[in-house]
């Protein structure tokens, strides 16, 4: 976790934007002697920062690491909550689990759990999900909603709205989401939402939004039995994308939609989802484990759920299920 | 509109097939029916109740009409219902959501609890799973599990019961 000390340095650098900040403006916005701001500064190099140090002008960030820890993603974050008690290791098993845990023992809302590395990520159903080191974002963002059990799930297309948004204004990209929170890039999927609940019959304690997007991959980083069907950010720019930036970004997106759906519910929310909907209209195939259900998508409801009709004209309505776009 | 007899006969044809909810529109008219768990509630303020002119079903199959709204509903108790002097000690696990019910981590895995396991208040007995949110069930009493209602992969509504458990 990281002192406050240390946010309000990466604060002042974030707000010079790669100008010079003399030693004693630092010195008296931290509150301590002008050798504890070369000690700080110190830390900060040791963590892959470079700083540059001129006498008379003081210190100058030239650039910061391509890592995820606290100190990157906290280098100009624009939230008021989430984002700002990040938890990172380099290497875990899998973020939700520590998400989970910490959620558990009473972290606060806006947690973020965030590692370079996965190595027992999983999705749906426990199936596995590839991430490997420095080359993604794999995150787990806990939140604490005043709603209840039933309405939750509408959180998972919130969350897919935020990840797009964040692609979006930082790549140029622009996503699809199909139904109801896989984001895809030319028909290839880039992005996993898996949202966990921690709650009471009639209360939600917690909501563990797990967010795992391919960002910098190269083609040989995909398995050959994903290749047709997974992608990357920076294979569909054609460029790499900075994951610290596309971290803020979406912690700042997801701020503002959650606020929204805080305060007016979930139809703006559904606006918005519309908006990078492509399941919409289309020949889809719903598969549940109880049976197959085949007609055209028509829209989601008022809470989130996809309506379906099918070639019979018989009404569906799609609570969970994996879903096939025909093409 | 439809006659009585029409609607009668949607209900048997929607009870029968995997059909959760289907909607009928014809000149302004409009039915929509929903399956139900029993022991979901139906509005009781529904203008009109015609209740008595249903068959008997399994499930609860709801008949809105508009406008003229008309509820159609037909409550039967589960037929493993426990006779009221073993209810006395028995805990019904509800979902909290609309959802799909998995019975174990993945489709591989052992279920999480089975009949005759002993649980305690925070065993994770299910998982209700909706748009991708998954809700890990805890027993909430500390007993035995003598009954599992619902089957793996089915669609639980809200306030539906899921199994017993024989509290201690």
């Amino acid at each position: 976790m990281q002192s406050e000390t240390r946010k309000k340095l990466l604060k002042l650098f974030a707000e010079a934007n790669g100008e010079f900040i003399s030693g004693q403006k630092i010195s008296d916005q931290l509150g301590c002697s002008r050798t504890a701001v070369w000690k700080h500064i110190e830390d900060l190099r040791q963590e892959g920062f470079e700083v540059e140090a001129v006498r008379r002008l003081g210190y100058r960030l030239k650039s910061a690491p391509d890592k995820v820890t606290g100190n990157e993603i906290q280098l100009g974050l624009k939230t008021k909550r989430l984002g700002w008690n990040v938890y990172y290791e380099e290497s875990v098993p899998s973020t939700q689990k520590i998400a989970h845990k910490l959620a558990h023992d009473g972290a606060e809302e806006g947690t973020l759990v965030i590692a370079e590395e996965q190595t027992a990520g999983r999705g749906r159903l426990d199936r596995s999900w590839h991430s490997p080191k420095g080359t993604g974002i794999w995150m787990s963002l806990i939140l604490r909603p005043a709603i209840p059990p039933q309405q939750a799930p509408q959180l998972t297309l919130l969350a897919a709205v935020a990840v797009s948004q964040g692609i979006q204004e930082v790549t140029g990209l622009v996503p699809d989401i199909k139904w109801p929170n896989d984001i895809l890039l030319n028909g290839k999927k880039a992005v996993g939402i898996l949202t966990e609940l921690q709650a009471d019959p009639d209360q939600v304690h917690a909501v563990i939004v797990g967010i795992g997007i391919n960002v910098n991959q190269t083609r040989e980083h995909f398995p050959s039995e994903l290749a047709s069907t997974a992608t990357s950010l920076a294979l569909e720019a054609g460029k790499p994308v900075n994951r610290a930036q596309l971290v803020q970004m979406i912690l700042s997106k997801f701020e503002t939609l959650y606020d929204q759906y805080l305060q007016h519910g979930f139809s703006p929310i559904k606006l918005l989802w519309e908006g990078y909907a492509v399941t919409i209209g289309k020949e889809v195939v719903a598969r549940t484990l109880s049976g197959t259900v085949s007609g055209v998508a028509l829209g989601i409801t008022d809470t989130g759920t996809l309506k379906l009709r099918t070639k019979d004209g018989d009404i569906h309505y799609i609570y969970s299920a994996d879903i096939e776009i025909k093409k | 509109m439809l006659k009585i007899q029409e609607i009668r006969e949607l209900i048997r044809l929607v009870n029968e097939s995997n059909i959760v909810e289907f909607v009928y529109e014809h000149d302004g008219s409009k039915i929509k029916m929903k399956k139900a768990g029993a022991h979901v509630a139906i509005e009781p303020a529904a203008p009109q109740t015609i209740a008595k002119e249903a068959a008997p079903q399994q499930t609860t199959p709801v008949v809105q009409a508009e406008p003229q709204a008309a509820v159609v509903e037909k409550k039967e108790e589960p037929k493993q219902e426990p006779t009221p002097v073993q209810a006395d000690n028995l805990h019904k696990i509800t979902s909290p959501m609309v959802g799909t019910f998995y019975a174990a981590p993945s489709p591989d895995a052992e279920p999480y609890v089975k009949v005759g396991d002993k649980v305690k208040k925070d065993t994770v007995v299910c998982i209700v799973e909706a748009m991708k949110l998954f809700n890990e069930i805890e027993a909430e009493v500390e007993g035995e599990i003598v009954e599992v209602l619902v089957k793996n992969g089915q669609l639980v509504e809200y306030g539906q019961p899921l199994f017993l458990v024989k509290t201690e």
